[in-house]
């Protein structure tokens, strides 16, 4: 009997011990984002860790590693950046343990960069440099528009236009829209042949976000002092409103995204058309094999006829993690990945990846047709996006959240409990007491 | 009834007694030898439970301090501002209420049904019984997110094979997906349960069986008075461990919140854990799951003292 309460609160002590000597160590571990003091290369042979889900990125990190024997990066691909490989790096980043280099979309940078995730690579050698070498909204993604800051090496972009079924448009002679009005009137007649002109993503918000880009709108401002949280501005709800409209028809499923069943819709042509970006080319082609050859690919409808502006959505960045012992290298790295043609050739051949790196906009492979889409040489149509994509959209710092919360919005909302435009003013008021839980300065 | 329970009763009554009757001191022999057994499992539980439980606690502690747009967060102690939003949460406690309702519905058919299986398992006239037993236990072997996955195709509107009924009924719509859930759930798990309470039927003497045969008891006779009663602790134990189960929900909502638009973020409460913990909020994500393990810990305790006390009588 004594013994064991003598064991327990042996235990119970050594368990406080531990805890609190992990606790501090932790807090240690986390200091030195900000300081981009020492970039400096480092003697001997030095090993990276890189964590992406890039499809064929081993291929590429391979013709790395071949050519330089002094930096060997060994990468590890998880399930994309919200479906698990954010909450990971995270959880990395508390435990001290993240790799080297890891992929983050633009739209998830000023998450980690609050959660003093980033390392500023501004005093690496190149980086600075290479700011000229970039599309310049993306750079701006990655430099949060300040000049000493460099926190990531922006790899794709994601210009939005419309993939659509030139063959059954054409069969039923219905008009391609260049206008969102257009779109609705060509929803209705796809409708009455039974199909629907596309489906509404329920949980896809960086879609929804790249919408209201392109109608002009932004969600966030910062201003140095306070976060300024903007999901209800007049664009944003207009877009929700045209959306709201086609699903109070009936004119748009509502599936949800990126299930074996909307593959189907797909790949049945019970859809007929997306508004996506450059990568959902891969998505589509692996998704509805059956109907290879019969999609094209148009710019995306405008708000005003003779409007040119795009949207975005996704895109994302190499970035360098708090605590990577060779950040000299990792950003070496980092820019070959993204702007060397070989690199960016690869990328685009496995998962149709449109570079921001300038120089790649003119790629052999980016002019080429494509054979899924007819032969059509469908880059030209993202190029001339890349080039209407506004570089005043801002993201929020605590991207998972809003999207989680918008989206349990929209889910209500196709579900036919209310709006979508609802769902914006609850995302709102969400996100910003997610901000205020976290002490980060709001505006209210 | 009370003739059989009674060798319980006694053992119990007697284990509650034998401390006080024996004299205070008691010299241990080995204490070296219980050493070296206890190590091993004393470092392991310190490691892997004692310590994750002191940390949570202490996480939820924390508040989060910076300043400016992109300032550095510090920790700070901040006593009990999380439980404060933990307990103005309001989709926390819907998520919770969501469960109950669930554990409410779910738990007593799939006990029922495991009991009615192993009964029917245990009964002479059952034939086969081999192969029921793996049969009914053959679900349980299924990872519980294939489990999910294979269901939800089964669910879907237009993948589903039987598409006359899933385009009639919306298995995944907002009134029926909690269903849907707890159907898996019971698919799951009644095999499982199933063998705890046919372990608990086969340990009982057949000689009990004689004499109510020899009283004239049929089987309907035999397994209402004398093998429910019997086997009363193991569907306790079953009933707790659902319970448990039951407010722990993650993997089956998480894998349907790619097929239904009704399954939220929140849908569950360790679901609402894991977005939290995702934003990332670890303070107000640990502070959940205090809070969580403790509603937990309340709930099976009571039915357990509940249940004694029925027992008692």
């Amino acid at each position: 009997m004594r013994i064991t309460k003598r064991a327990a609160t042996v235990a119970l002590l050594t368990a406080a011990t531990v805890a609190l000597t992990g606790c501090s160590a932790a807090g240690g571990g986390t200091t030195g984002g900000d300081d981009a003091a020492a970039c400096e290369p480092a003697e001997g042979k030095v090993d990276l860790t890189f964590t992406s889900w890039i499809p064929g990125i081993e291929d590429v990190v391979d013709v790395w590693n071949k050519a330089n024997p002094d930096i060997q990066v060994a990468v590890q691909t998880g399930p994309n950046g919200n479906g698990g490989t954010y909450a990971n790096f995270f959880n990395q980043l508390e435990a001290g343990n993240a790799p080297d280099l890891g992929q983050i979309e633009y739209d998830a940078l000023p998450n980690f960069r609050v959660q003093d995730g980033l390392m500023n690579l501004a005093s690496c050698d190149g980086v600075l440099d290479a700011k000229a070498d970039f599309v310049d909204w993306t750079w701006g993604q990655v430099s949060f528009n300040e000049d000493d800051s460099v926190y990531a090496i922006p790899q794709d972009s994601g210009p939005m236009a419309m993939f659509y079924r030139a063959d059954l448009f054409e069969a039923n002679g219905i008009a391609i829209p260049t206008t969102w009005d257009e779109f609705a009137t060509a929803a209705e007649q796809v409708r009455a042949t039974g199909s629907y002109i596309t489906n509404f993503s329920q949980s896809d918000i960086n879609q929804f976000a790249g919408l209201v880009w392109q109608a002009g709108g932004t969600w966030f401002g910062n201003d140095g002092t306070d976060w300024n949280v903007d999901l209800t501005g007049d664009e944003s709800i207009k877009v929700a409103d045209y959306w709201q409209d086609l699903i109070d028809r009936d004119l748009v499923s509502t599936q949800p995204p990126w299930t074996t069943e909307w593959d189907n819709a797909y790949n049945t042509g019970a859809a007929w058309t997306w508004n996506s970006a450059a990568w959902g080319a891969n998505s589509i082609a692996s998704g509805a094999p059956d109907t290879a050859g019969k999609w094209a690919v148009a710019a995306s409808p405008q708000w005003e006829a003779g409007d040119e502006a795009s949207g975005n959505w996704g895109g994302s960045s190499t970035a360098v993690f708090t605590g990577s012992k060779h950040p000299y290298e990792a950003a070496q790295f980092a820019l070959w990945l993204n702007s060397s043609s070989e690199s960016l050739t690869m990328l685009n051949e496995s998962a149709n990846l449109y570079p921001a790196a300038k120089d790649g906009l003119d790629l052999p492979v980016l002019k080429e047709g494509v054979e899924f889409y007819g032969d059509q040489p469908i880059y030209d149509v993202f190029a001339k996006a890349s080039g209407e994509v506004s570089s005043d959209f801002v993201w929020g710092p605590t991207m998972t959240q809003t999207y989680n919360d918008v989206s349990d919005g929209f889910k209500a909302a196709v579900s036919g409990n209310g709006t979508l435009a609802e769902a914006l003013t609850t995302g709102q008021s969400a996100t910003i007491k997610a901000l205020q839980a976290q002490s980060i300065p709001v505006k209210e | 009834m009370s003739a059989p329970a009674l060798p319980v009763a006694d053992a119990r009554s007697a284990a509650r007694r034998s401390p006080a009757a024996r004299p205070r001191k008691i010299k241990v022999a080995h204490p070296r030898a219980i050493a070296i057994f206890i190590v091993p499992f004393a470092v392991l539980f310190t490691l892997f439970y004692l310590i994750p439980i002191g940390y949570a606690i202490y996480q939820s502690l924390l508040v989060v301090e910076r300043d400016g747009t992109f300032g550095k967060a510090t920790q700070v102690f901040g006593g009990l501002t999380q439980y404060i939003a933990v307990f103005q949460n309001g989709p926390f406690w819907e998520s919770i209420g969501r469960v109950l309702a669930f554990g409410v519905v779910q738990v007593p058919v799939m006990l029922g049904l495991a009991l009615l299986f192993a009964l029917l398992l245990d009964s002479p006239l059952l034939r086969g019984k081999r192969f029921f037993r793996l049969a009914f236990f053959v679900p349980y072997a299924v990872p519980g997110v294939i489990a999910a996955i294979m269901w939800g195709f089964l669910y879907s509107p237009n993948l589903s094979p039987f598409t006359a009924l899933t385009s009639n009924v919306s298995f995944l719509s907002a009134d029926l997906v909690l269903w849907a859930i707890a159907n898996v759930v019971t698919w799951v798990y009644v095999g499982y349960n199933m063998l705890i309470i046919y372990s608990a039927l086969l340990a009982i003497p057949t000689e009990i069986y004689e004499a109510a045969r020899l009283d004239g008891a049929g089987q309907l006779r035999i397994a209402w008075s004398i093998k429910i009663p019997l086997i009363m602790p193991a569907i306790v134990l079953t009933g707790i461990f659902s319970i448990i189960g039951t407010l722990q929900l993650l993997a089956e909502p998480q894998v349907f919140r790619t097929f239904s638009s009704a399954v939220t973020s929140t849908f569950t409460p360790n679901l609402m854990v894991y977005s939290t913990s995702s934003i990332p909020n670890v303070s107000l994500a640990a502070a959940f799951s205090v809070v969580l393990a403790l509603a937990t810990f309340v709930l099976s305790f009571s039915f357990l003292k509940f249940t004694q006390r029925k027992e008692g009588k």
